[in-house]
Parts: C-alpha cells; sequence; structure tokens
C-alpha cells in the first residue's frame, strides 16, 4: 500500500539524517548464476484487442538487461463459454490473439506449452469500477517546488474485495512505477488515497492522466508483492518472489484480466 | 485446564518438595540483616556474608533488596561481609538467639583505581550457580567509549560472548540465537516493550538513574518468565538518604541531570533523573532539514520510604516519548512508560517477601499527510501485573523463592484512523498472564550447589473481540468472544535446573537445563527494526513460543583470580517461531494473522570469555562460534535456513589503562560475520521494469563488520564534595565503511546494468562529554 511505502521512504530519510555522516558506493558481489527461468507476462482487457502475451527469460545479476525471448511457443487464452484463441507469434517471445475479446466479469485461461513444460494461469476479470475523475493537492514536504500529487476519485463498491492498478502519466509520458489498492482500509467510500509522482513530481499546468485498472485478487497479490521488492532497503521486508498465479511447471511473471478506463486533466 | 483447587495442591506439593529440612539435634538460630552503603544509604545487592566457625564456612549472599539471612548452629562465628570495591567488614558473635545485624560498607578508595566493568567478587564467578549470567558494573562501564558519547549500558552487554548487536549503532541486541523480541527487559521489574530511542542508536536507559544491570542469557532461575532467550534485569537508584546530590552531564547531543537525597534523613529518599538530546537544533540551523523535528526525552523517578525496620515501600516511575517529523505532514512517536509501586517486608528473620503492583505502557502514532487528507496509524500495549513473591532461608544450605505473579495485558493491534479510510469498531485484545514458580539454591557440599525450579505459566484470553482461526492463511472459522468470557488458554511447565561443581578452589564446571515460554510476539517484516513493529499475543492461531536450551561451561581463574576464564556452550531448541509469509500485506490487511506462517528454530554456540580483572590494565577478549537456524513452513521451501541473527564469528576485545591518577585510556575492538541476507541470483522484466529473482532466503551474508573504538577519561581532583570529568571518544577510529544496507538498482549511469550498492553509516564519530557530580 502506498501509504506504507511512502512511510518507509520517510524512516529511510529519517535514519539518513540519524546518520548524516553516512556514505555510498558501489561494491561487487558475487552473486549465484542459476539456470535460467521462463517469464510470462499475459494480459486480456475489456478494450479491444488484439491482445498479447510476452514469454522471457531471466539472465544473470552482472548481465546486461537483454532478457531473452522464447520463441515457438503454444499460447492459448480461452474464456468459460468455450471460446479458444490460439495466439500468432508476432515478434519473437510476443503472442497476439487473433479473435478473443474480454468481456468484464468474465473468467479467461491461459495455457502456454514451451520447450517441453506446461503452464497454466486463471484470471477473473472484475466488473468495472468507474473513474470519475482526479483531484491534485500540493506536496508539503518539498520546499524548494510547488509540486502536486494526484488522487483518482471512484466510489468503491460496497462488497468488499475490489482491487486495482494504477498507471499514471505526465505530460503523455508514462510513469515506470505503478499503484496497487485494494478496498481493505476504504471498503465503499470515495477514494481518497493519493498516487505519488516519481521524479521529477507534478507541477501547475501539467497535463495528467490516471489509467485504472480493476484486477482480480491475485493479481493484486502478484503487483503488491512486487512493489514491496523494490526497496532493500531499512525498513524494507527481506525480499522474495511474489506468488505467481501461473502453474504448472514452475514460471515467473503473471496473467492479468482486467479492466481499463483513463481519464486525463490538465493541473490547476 | 487447571482448576483453581488443583493449583493449589501442586503448589504445596510442590513448595513441600522444595523444603529440605534438617531436623538437627543442636538449636539453631538465624543472623539477618540489610547491608547498606554508607555514604549513600543505598541497599547494596550481591554483597557475600561469611560466617566462620572452627570447622566450616557457611555463605550466603544479599538480595536484590540488600536483605541476608543465615541460619546456623548455636556457636561463636566470625562474620565477614566483602563486596568488590568496598572495604571488608568483620565482626565475632555469639550465636545464642536470633541476630539481626545491620551494617554500612564503605568504597575502597584507593590511590590507583581499578577499572572493573563487570561487578563480582574475585572468585563468585567460580562458585556461582547460575550459568551464562553476566552482571554490569553501571559506574565503570561508563569509561568505554561509546558513540556519541552517550554512555549506555545495552551497549555495554552487547561487548559479551553470546550478546550480539542488532546491527550499526544500534541498542537491539541478539542473545544466544534469538530475536530482539525474545529478551524481556524489567526495568524495577515494569517490562520495557521497546528499549531504544531515535530508531534504536539510543536505549532508553540513562544511566545516572540506575544502580545495577544483569543479564542472564538463557538459563533464568524460576522467578523470571515470559521470553525465550534472556532475562536483561536493570534496577533503579533508590536516592541517597543521608544528603542530598546531583550528578549531570553535558554532551555534544544530549545533556542529563539527576538530584538525589533524603526525604527524611534514613528514612525515605527520592531521585529525579531526567534527559533530553538536542541534535534537532542543529538540524534548524540547516536550510533542508530545518523543519524537522528529531530528539527524545526521558524521566526516571524513584521514592522509597522505610516505614519500620521490617518494611519498606518503593515507588518508580519511568517516562520517554521519542519525537520524529518531517515538517508538518509526517511525523512519528513513540515511547514506554512505567510505574513499580512495591512492598519489601522482613516477615521474619528466615522470610522476605516483596509485593509489587507494576504497571507498563507502549504506544506510537505515526501521522502522514497534511490539509484534506490525514492519516494516523496508532498502536498500544499496557499491562497491569501484580506480583507476590518470598524468600525463606530455612538453613544455611537452601534458599527458596516461590511466589505467583498476574499479569493483565490490553493489546490494542496497530490500526489506520483517517479521512478516506473506513471507521472499524475499536477493539483491543484483552488477555491474563499468570504463572506461579518456585525454586530452590541449594549447596549439597562445599563443592556442589544445585539451584532448581519449576515454573508454571498459563495465557488466557479474555474476551471483548473476534477470533479468525486459519488454516494455510485460509479462513476456516471464527469465534467472537464476548466482553467477560474465557478464551483459549495456553499452560506451560517449565523446568529449570542448573549445578556447579567447584573441581578445586580456581575451577569449576557448570550446567543448565532451562525450558522457556513466550506469549507475547513481536511482528516485524521489516530487515531492521522500526517503531511500527507490532505485538501481539497468543490467539486460537498464534501459540506460545517454547524454547529447550543445554548449557555447559567450564570456568577457571589463574594467577589468584588476576585472570579469569570461561568457556560455555549451549544448545537451544526453539518453537512456534512466527513470522510473516512472503509478500505480507501487513499495511491495510484486516487481520494480522492471516499473513502469519509458523515455524521451527535452533541455536548452537561456543563462547570464550577471558578477564583480565586487576591490575592498572584491565579488559577482556571474548570470542563465540555459533549457528542459528529457522525452519518455517511456506518459506525456503521448507528448508532450514540461516536466521538474520545468525553471525559465525564474533570476536570483542576491550582494554582499559589507568595511566596517570586523572587520566584513564579505553579502546575496544569488534568483528563479526556478517548478517544472513537475500540477495537476488539473477534478473528478468515484467511491465518494463527489471526485477530481481530471489532464490533462497538468507542464502548471503554481508560483508563482515569490524570497527575500533578508542576513549580517554580525565578525572579532575577537586577538594570537598565536587567531582568532575571528561570524556573523549572516537568511534570507529580507523574509519571502515560497514555495510548497514545494500541494495541493487539500475546503474545510475547506464540504466542497462545493475549494480550493487552499500551504504555506510558511522565513521569517525568524535565526542565528549562532560560529568559532574555534587
Amino acid at each position: 500500500m502506498k501509504i506504507w511505502d511512502e512511510l518507509k521512504k520517510r524512516i529511510i530519510q529519517l535514519t539518513v539524517i540519524v546518520a548524516i555522516l553516512s556514505c555510498e558506493k558501489e561494491i561487487s558481489i558475487n552473486l549465484n548464476s542459476i539456470e535460467p527461468l521462463i517469464v510470462i507476462e499475459g494480459n486480456i482487457t475489456d478494450t479491444p484487442g488484439p491482445y498479447f502475451v510476452k514469454i522471457s527469460r531471466t539472465v544473470n545479476f552482472s548481465s546486461e538487461n537483454n532478457f531473452p525471448a522464447v520463441s515457438n511457443a503454444l499460447v492459448i487464452i480461452s474464456d468459460d463459454r468455450g471460446l479458444k484463441d490460439t495466439l500468432t507469434e508476432m515478434s519473437p517471445g510476443v503472442y497476439k490473439t487473433n479473435e478473443i475479446t474480454g468481456v468484464a466479469e468474465n473468467r479467461y485461461y491461459l495455457t502456454v506449452n514451451v520447450e517441453g513444460k506446461n503452464f497454466f494461469a486463471i484470471s477473473s476479470m472484475p466488473k468495472k469500477v468507474s473513474l470519475d475523475s482526479l483531484t491534485f493537492s500540493p506536496l508539503i514536504f518539498n520546499p524548494t517546488k510547488d509540486l502536486y500529487y494526484t488522487v483518482p476519485l471512484y466510489t468503491d463498491p460496497v462488497q468488499l474485495g475490489n482491487y486495482y492498478r494504477f498507471y499514471l502519466f505526465v505530460n503523455g509520458e508514462k510513469e515506470n512505477s505503478y499503484s496497487v489498492f485494494n478496498d481493505n482500509l476504504n471498503n465503499g467510500l470515495v477514494n481518497g488515497r493519493p498516487l505519488f509522482s516519481r521524479d521529477p513530481g507534478i507541477e501547475k499546468g501539467d497535463t495528467v492522466s490516471v489509467e485504472m485498472h480493476c484486477i482480480d485478487k491475485n493479481v493484486y497479490n502478484y503487483f503488491y508483492a512486487l512493489t514491496q521488492l523494490s526497496s532493500g532497503r531499512p525498513g524494507g521486508v527481506t525480499p522474495s518472489n511474489p506468488t505467481s498465479n501461473i502453474s504448472g511447471d514452475y514460471a515467473l511473471g503473471y496473467f492479468s484480466a482486467h479492466t481499463i478506463q483513463r481519464v486525463t486533466q490538465i493541473v490547476k | 485446564m487447571l482448576s483453581a483447587y488443583n493449583y493449589k495442591k501442586l503448589f504445596i506439593a510442590l513448595l513441600t518438595f522444595f523444603c529440605v529440612n534438617n531436623l538437627g539435634a543442636q538449636p539453631k538460630f538465624t543472623i539477618s540483616g540489610t547491608i547498606r552503603d554508607r555514604l549513600t544509604g543505598e541497599t547494596m545487592i550481591g554483597v557475600s556474608v561469611k560466617a566462620l566457625d572452627s570447622r566450616l564456612i557457611n555463605q550466603t549472599t544479599c538480595n536484590e533488596y540488600g536483605f541476608y539471612s543465615l541460619t546456623l548452629p548455636k556457636g561463636d562465628y566470625r562474620i565477614i561481609y566483602s563486596f568488590i570495591g568496598y572495604k571488608s567488614d568483620t565482626l565475632d558473635v555469639k550465636l545464642d538467639s536470633n541476630k539481626k545485624i545491620e551494617r554500612e560498607m564503605s568504597e575502597n578508595i584507593i590511590e590507583l583505581r581499578e577499572l572493573v566493568v563487570w561487578a563480582e567478587k574475585r572468585n563468585d564467578n567460580i562458585r556461582r550457580t547460575e550459568i551464562g549470567v553476566e552482571r554490569v558494573d553501571i559506574k565503570e562501564s561508563a569509561k568505554l567509549p561509546v558513540i556519541f558519547g552517550e554512555r549506555d549500558i545495552l551497549k555495554t552487554i552487547q561487548l559479551l560472548p553470546g550478546v550480539k548487536s542488532a546491527g550499526e549503532g544500534s541498542s537491539g541486541f541478539y542473545v544466544r540465537g534469538g530475536t530482539e523480541d525474545q529478551n524481556l527487559i524489567l526495568l524495577d521489574e515494569a517490562s520495557v516493550y521497546n528499549a531504544s530511542h531515535l530508531l534504536g542508536f539510543f536505549s532508553t536507559f540513562n544511566s545516572d538513574a540506575l544502580k545495577d544491570a544483569s543479564i542472564i542469557k538463557g538459563n533464568p532461575p524460576a522467578q523470571y518468565g515470559g521470553r525465550l532467550s534472556s532475562v536483561l534485569d536493570i534496577k533503579m537508584k533508590e536516592g541517597n538518604n543521608h544528603r542530598y546530590s546531583a550528578t549531570g552531564g553535558v554532551g555534544l547531543i544530549s545533556s542529563r541531570i539527576s538530584i538525589e537525597g533524603p526525604i527524611v534523613e534514613d528514612k525515605s529518599s527520592f531521585i529525579l533523573s531526567g534527559r533530553r538530546t538536542y541534535a534537532d537544533l542543529f538540524l534548524k540551523l540547516t536550510d533542508r532539514f530545518k523543519d524537522n523535528k528529531l530528539y527524545f526525552y526521558d524521566f526516571n523517578a524513584k521514592a522509597n520510604v522505610k516505614i519500620d525496620d521490617k518494611n519498606r515501600v518503593f515507588a518508580s516511575g519511568y517516562f520517554g516519548r521519542d519525537v520524529l517529523g518531517l515538517g508538518d505532514d509526517f511525523g512519528i512517536d513513540w515511547g514506554n512508560k512505567t510505574g513499580t509501586l512495591r512492598w519489601n517486608s522482613i516477615m521474619g528473620p528466615k522470610l522476605f517477601s516483596n509485593t509489587s503492583l507494576i504497571y507498563s505502557d507502549y504506544n506510537y502514532k505515526i501521522s502522514i499527510g497534511g490539509g484534506d487528507s490525514k492519516f494516523n496509524i496508532n498502536s498500544e500495549i499496557i499491562d497491569w501485573n501484580i506480583k507476590e513473591e518470598f524468600q525463606y532461608f530455612p538453613d544455611s544450605k537452601n534458599s527458596i523463592r516461590f511466589g505467583l505473579s498476574a499479569i493483565y495485558h490490553k493489546i490494542s493491534p496497530s490500526r489506520f484512523e483517517g479521512d478516506g479510510i473506513a471507521t472499524r469498531e475499536k477493539r483491543s485484545r484483552l488477555s491474563l498472564e499468570s504463572a506461579f514458580f518456585v525454586n530452590n539454591n541449594m549447596k549439597i557440599s562445599d563443592f556442589l550447589t544445585l539451584d532448581y525450579g519449576i515454573r508454571l505459566s498459563s495465557y488466557t484470553i479474555l474476551g471483548g473481540d473476534t477470533y479468525n482461526i486459519y488454516d494455510g492463511g485460509e479462513l476456516t472459522g471464527s469465534i467472537s468472544l464476548p466482553s467477560g468470557k474465557f478464551g483459549k488458554s495456553y499452560i506451560n511447565l517449565e523446568p529449570r535446573i542448573q549445578f556447579s561443581l567447584m573441581l578445586n578452589r580456581n575451577s569449576s564446571i557448570k550446567g543448565g537445563y532451562a525450558r522457556n515460554s513466550q506469549n507475547l510476539h513481536l511482528l516485524s517484516n521489516s530487515i531492521s527494526t522500526s517503531p511500527t513493529d507490532q505485538w501481539i499475543g497468543n490467539s486460537y492461531n498464534i501459540k506460545p513460543e517454547t524454547s529447550d536450551q543445554y548449557s555447559i561451561g567450564y570456568f577457571r581463574n589463574f594467577k589468584e583470580d588476576k585472570y579469569q576464564l570461561s568457556i560455555e556452550s549451549y544448545y537451544k531448541e526453539l518453537n512456534n517461531q512466527i513470522d510473516y509469509k512472503n509478500g505480507a500485506d501487513i499495511g491495510t490487511i484486516a487481520d494480522i494473522e492471516s499473513e502469519l506462517l509458523y515455524g521451527e528454530g535452533r541455536a548452537f554456540g561456543v563462547e570464550f570469555l577471558i578477564k583480565k580483572t586487576t591490575g592498572r590494565l584491565s579488559g577482556w577478549l571474548g570470542y563465540t562460534l555459533s549457528k542459528t537456524e529457522r525452519r518455517i513452513e511456506g518459506i525456503n521451501n521448507d528448508k532450514w535456513y540461516a536466521a538474520k541473527q545468525d553471525r559465525t564469528h564474533d570476536l570483542t576485545m576491550v582494554a582499559m589503562y589507568q595511566l596517570t591518577k586523572s587520566w584513564s585510556l579505553t579502546g575496544l575492538f569488534v568483528y563479526y560475520t556478517g548478517n544472513a541476507v537475500t540477495f537476488p541470483s539473477g534478473k528478468y522484466t515484467i511491465d518494463n521494469n527489471v526485477i530481481f529473482n530471489y532464490t533462497e532466503r538468507n542464502g548471503y551474508r554481508m560483508p563482515s563488520y569490524h570497527r575500533l573504538d578508542i576513549g580517554a577519561t580525565y578525572t579532575k581532583q577537586h577538594k570537598g564534595r565536587y567531582e568532575s570529568s571528561w570524556n573523549f571518544s572516537l568511534y570507529n577510529a580507523y574509519g571502515r565503511e560497514n555495510a548497514y544496507v545494500i541494495s541493487f538498482e539500475e546503474d545510475k549511469d547506464d540504466p542497462s546494468k545493475t549494480v550493487a550498492v552499500q551504504t555506510s553509516l558511522f565513521r569517525w564519530i568524535p565526542s565528549f562529554t562532560y560529568n559532574f557530580k555534587f
């Protein structure tokens, strides 16, 4: 959860203030190399297709960030109404659907067959919750510049168990990080939780878009655990791989069926 | 559950078992009394009392309230009272009736004072039955160099073998493979739930207000219980009952002052101590940090009244608070409050009673955001504890302690409040933790002493909340306990036994076994401690943690006790250990219990300690070789892994040298294996972000840690009562960059690469403190 992440960031800041004389340096550590693992990233949404499934491999820590594509996989997405779509490899490791269309409140199945291994995943596309508008409030803890954070306004449904993922676009540029919310604390209420922008921050006059995905519980858990991983710092948790919704042979990654909507506003 | 009647029967049976009555033909009489310091009137703990006749030496020591009792056959005796650093006191007694002998002892003022940090009589280390116990001399330990010049008994005990620092500059500690929450920290009998200030860099204990501190590493006598790894028992000063005096110090980071004196001379006294840091005043001078708050303060107060020769009442309290804030939109403050009301009564020459009513409160509050959206996170734990303990000295061979204690806990788990947050019913969890105990220290012969006891502890959930039951993280049921109803009870029987076998005057072998149980657990998912770690009691899912520790040791003194050597080894098994599951959502989850996993632990170690206790040069060398592992269902593929507090090697060297009458020099060196940590093995991409792949829990090590600190103390010789000293120290004298944290991130210069970045905290931290007393 965002508040918690912010809190951790503050604790780190405080620790650093306590240790004004702290210093950072790059070091080399001999990390184990492992047999490359399969990584699957699959999405289906309620916007018109095609939808994509990406298959790649892990590399060693010391290698460059070039992740080898996995080709020649048999990839099938099906739904609970009996529709079955065999994906076509569009470019190395990227597979696209041909006919299936995502519909909210349907359940989707992914099967991947590659190099003699079988992977399965299920994801339910939740009912769409309407994203009404955005509000912007000034950030107080930056004295040098007037910066803003964004609050996406939507009314969480009365039924407990709604999960959301948010992407922020500032002046058309997509931010690398994302946020995931659940409704454990604000079930049935209008959202008041903020989205914080990473550098350089949102200023007056910027055009801000928020893309909201309604996701299922397993996908939420996966992305929540991923956001936890990004901090290996004091106050951070002992890192571990997120629990994937992919079963069968061992793979990293996820399969998500979700709704998408986007709201754009100018910061005034 | 045992009924009250059964408890009573069991209790009486145990008592009968423990009272070994020697029905000799010769009439016996008792010498008893209280020993005090002549200068301050404070009762003295651990004074050795020997009664010699032509044949035998009978020996006892004063208890924690300065009381002693020796029952001997009619006859003539020479009684010798002795204590390290004090002049021995000798008198002859014709024992033909019960005698009450109260004495005052004077400090030994020698030209060149010897520096002794560990307070014990010269060969007590050989003779005592206790294994894995050390007492800290609070006054002398002040000369050791410490970070920011703030002397701190928690930092001193970390220099012992078997006790490990929780990290750079931290007052947290691990004992024999235990976690931080497995240490019972008592301040005048009250539990201190968070013993750290300023994110762990300072402890809550102001040394000026303290009289005595001892640590028991896992084999506690039966009167102690509730934690698995250790007992750190700290007692506050009572206050000088002869005259007024003030002690204080001014340092770089903080200042402190204590005032003590008689209320009615020789009848009652008080002490008041206060401390505050002022690092935040420096922050105000900087542009970047001027809106930040960062300070702590604490107060200790104690008063006692001697009602008559037999009864004495004490009241003591502690209050401490930390305030941290960044501007107006983020703040954490947390603190402990404790209070103890105690009644000591000498009910007869052989029977001493102590009744205590104890209160303890720990809470934290975090506030985030300002203006339109404001959140708070709160948590609190409150204890009310009543304790009755008797000490019975039937003869010169046995000394028995028995009693009972009941603690009423009220735990409010961490809860969010604020705008845009659905209000949940505020419920606190109530429970009753009680214990019966009986322990006997028995001198079987001049060579063999046995200390054995049993503790029966129980924990009962009291109504007022709903308890969910989980199986593998899935909700399978729930129990709604109405107020006033009793819920599930857990009962543990904890046997404890220790022996000391003197091989000759200079050497002994000691051994022990202890079972401990723990009903309150600190949940922490972070790599380092954070004030937001929360306490939770047993429930329908969480069972009491238990441990069984076996210890054996060899103790030997050389050159007329000038050098003391000890080798101790332990093996410990731990059950019902608790951890968060991977990726646990601790921020928003409705019931934290759904995010918990359970498992077991094991720890093994050998501790070597050689001390030089007398002479101009004194100090010690300690080394521990150990292994600590955990196995948790659901972590690391259910396989054993190294616990984060596992340290293979741990070496400490401390040297103190009295250069001249005024100058003393100190130096300390520590070296230990880095903590076990989880590092990535490989990386992959999700959503165009680089993600690291983790294979094994705690499969890597931080780089090894080492550091040298040096210090010097100049004591000015004044005429009259005024005393003053300057203390200078340099922390991390050769500027080693010890890894505080290692993180893995994108290379800032080349985003196609990832790098490991090490953060180090303190290098070359100089400090000075001016101390005074009048």
